[in-house]
């Protein structure tokens, strides 16, 4: 009777998961030959730094709100908010199927395999700030993802370049990626040293996508070069909650 | 030959924690398939599962030091790094409540029509993510009682209470020295 249980949960189990992508070991050895290994600090004094942050940030609080009550706020006045909004109020949850997910590859844009690809964004911030930049491969397709932590940037221009050497926006010198084809992506109203500290030169194993290396982020335009092993068709569209870029390069 | 492989293992994991990331990719590459499965029940989304194997790769190699233990604590240690970076996916995609749902939904094109197993689909699909999850690496991937309770970071005992009370929710007259 368990052996019939357990057969049945694996058969669902198996269904919901299928298998793998064979890409997918490719991809974590990719990845993390983009990241960093751990430092190797001692944790307390991480704890003990954090602390003492905290009791600081505390005992502002607390002479903050003595002063104040010092300089003229009445008995039984209503409690003010806080000087410091969240800057990232809670979306309303909607039961309709989320932009979050990936949605299904029917209702993504085509591949086009020559000339531009433009979006514009919705409800952009004057600045849409990036705040994390991956790659990943999957079955028919080498993925860019640009995440941004405010909104969608103002618009995108996506293209191909002529080969892989690209200028760079500010200095002028030219660089030359790996590969032979080359994109490149341009984004308007965007900032990329703010709020995000990743690499900005990535160099990836998959079959087509071999390297994304940023050449521009000044007065807000940011500009990032592809080295492709071919020339390759592509699609470039948004997924929201967060607002992502999403760069798909085919690879099949 | 046996003992050139366990004198390898141990080097292997001296490079990762010094920083070799093919040392580590080595290592856990035979964990990625579990780690996916894992992720995928979790999520109810391949891509998605995909994408959090990754993130998680990343974090286990970043916080390599902080493993207790040789190699053989590899393996429950990675793969609770996988279950917290699915909790944090859906924490993140606010979509719970929706992919729940479609763990239903999906599988209804591709299965057998058997009355027994459409209610069992039914069962799993109104279980959450983490009651799935004891279920997934008791059953599925047929981890030992201990190595579920160190992938939980919970006791024994309450490893297997946690496996108990999610398979009873699935079948109600299931008994605790079946689980066993």
């Amino acid at each position: 009777m368990s052996q019939n249980f357990r057969r049945d949960l694996n058969r669902e189990f198996d269904a919901i998961s299928g298998s793998p992508s064979p890409a997918l070991s490719a991809r974590v050895r990719s990845a993390l030959a983009q990241g960093r290994p751990a430092r190797t600090g001692p944790f307390w004094m991480a704890g003990l730094a954090a602390g003492l942050i905290a009791a600081i940030v505390v005992g502002v609080l607390v002479v903050a709100s003595f002063n104040r009550h010092q300089t003229g706020a009445l008995p039984g006045t209503a409690p003010t908010p806080s000087a410091t909004p969240s800057s990232n109020p809670s979306p309303s949850f909607t039961p309709s199927p989320s932009p979050a997910q990936t949605p299904p590859d029917s209702n993504l844009p085509a591949f086009i395999c020559a000339g531009p690809v433009s979006l514009a964004g919705a409800q952009s911030p004057a600045v849409a700030f990036v705040d994390a930049v991956r790659t990943g491969t999957h079955t028919g397709y080498d993925r860019v993802t640009i995440e941004f932590n405010n909104g969608e940037p103002g618009s995108v221009d996506m293209s191909q370049h002529n080969g892989t050497t690209f200028t760079q926006g500010a200095s002028g010198q030219q660089v030359t990626l790996n590969g032979i084809a080359g994109l490149l992506v341009i984004i308007h109203g965007a900032d990329e040293h703010t709020a995000y500290s990743g690499s900005t030169d990535i160099k990836t194993v998959y079959s087509v996508l071999l390297e994304l290396r940023q050449v521009e982020d000044f007065e807000g335009t940011v500009q990032w070069g592809l080295g492709l092993s071919k020339s390759a068709c592509y699609r470039a569209f948004y997924l929201a909650n967060p607002a992502r870029l999403v760069i798909d390069i085919q690879n099949s | 030959m046996m003992s050139a492989v366990m004198e390898q293992r141990p080097s292997a994991m001296q490079r990762a924690i010094e920083g070799d990331a093919d040392s580590f990719a080595m290592l856990i590459d035979p964990l990625l398939n579990p780690a996916y499965r894992l992720a995928a029940v979790m999520l109810s989304d391949r891509m998605a599962a995909e994408d959090a194997v990754q993130e998680a790769s990343v974090k286990a190699w970043r916080n390599l030091r902080q493993l207790r233990g040789d190699e053989s604590a590899l393996r429950a240690w990675f793969l609770s790094i996988v279950a917290n970076e699915c909790r944090m996916t859906r924490r993140r995609r606010w979509w719970s409540v929706v992919k729940s749902a479609d763990v239903e939904s999906d599988r209804r094109t591709d299965a057998p029509s058997q009355e027994a197993v459409t209610d069992l689909r039914r069962a799993l699909a109104r279980l959450s993510p983490d009651e799935r999850l004891p279920l997934v690496l008791y059953f599925y991937l047929d981890l030992p009682l201990d190595e579920v309770a160190r992938t939980l970071r919970v006791s024994p005992s309450a490893a297997k209470s946690r496996i108990y009370r999610a398979a009873r929710r699935l079948r109600a007259d299931l008994t605790l020295e079946e689980v066993s």
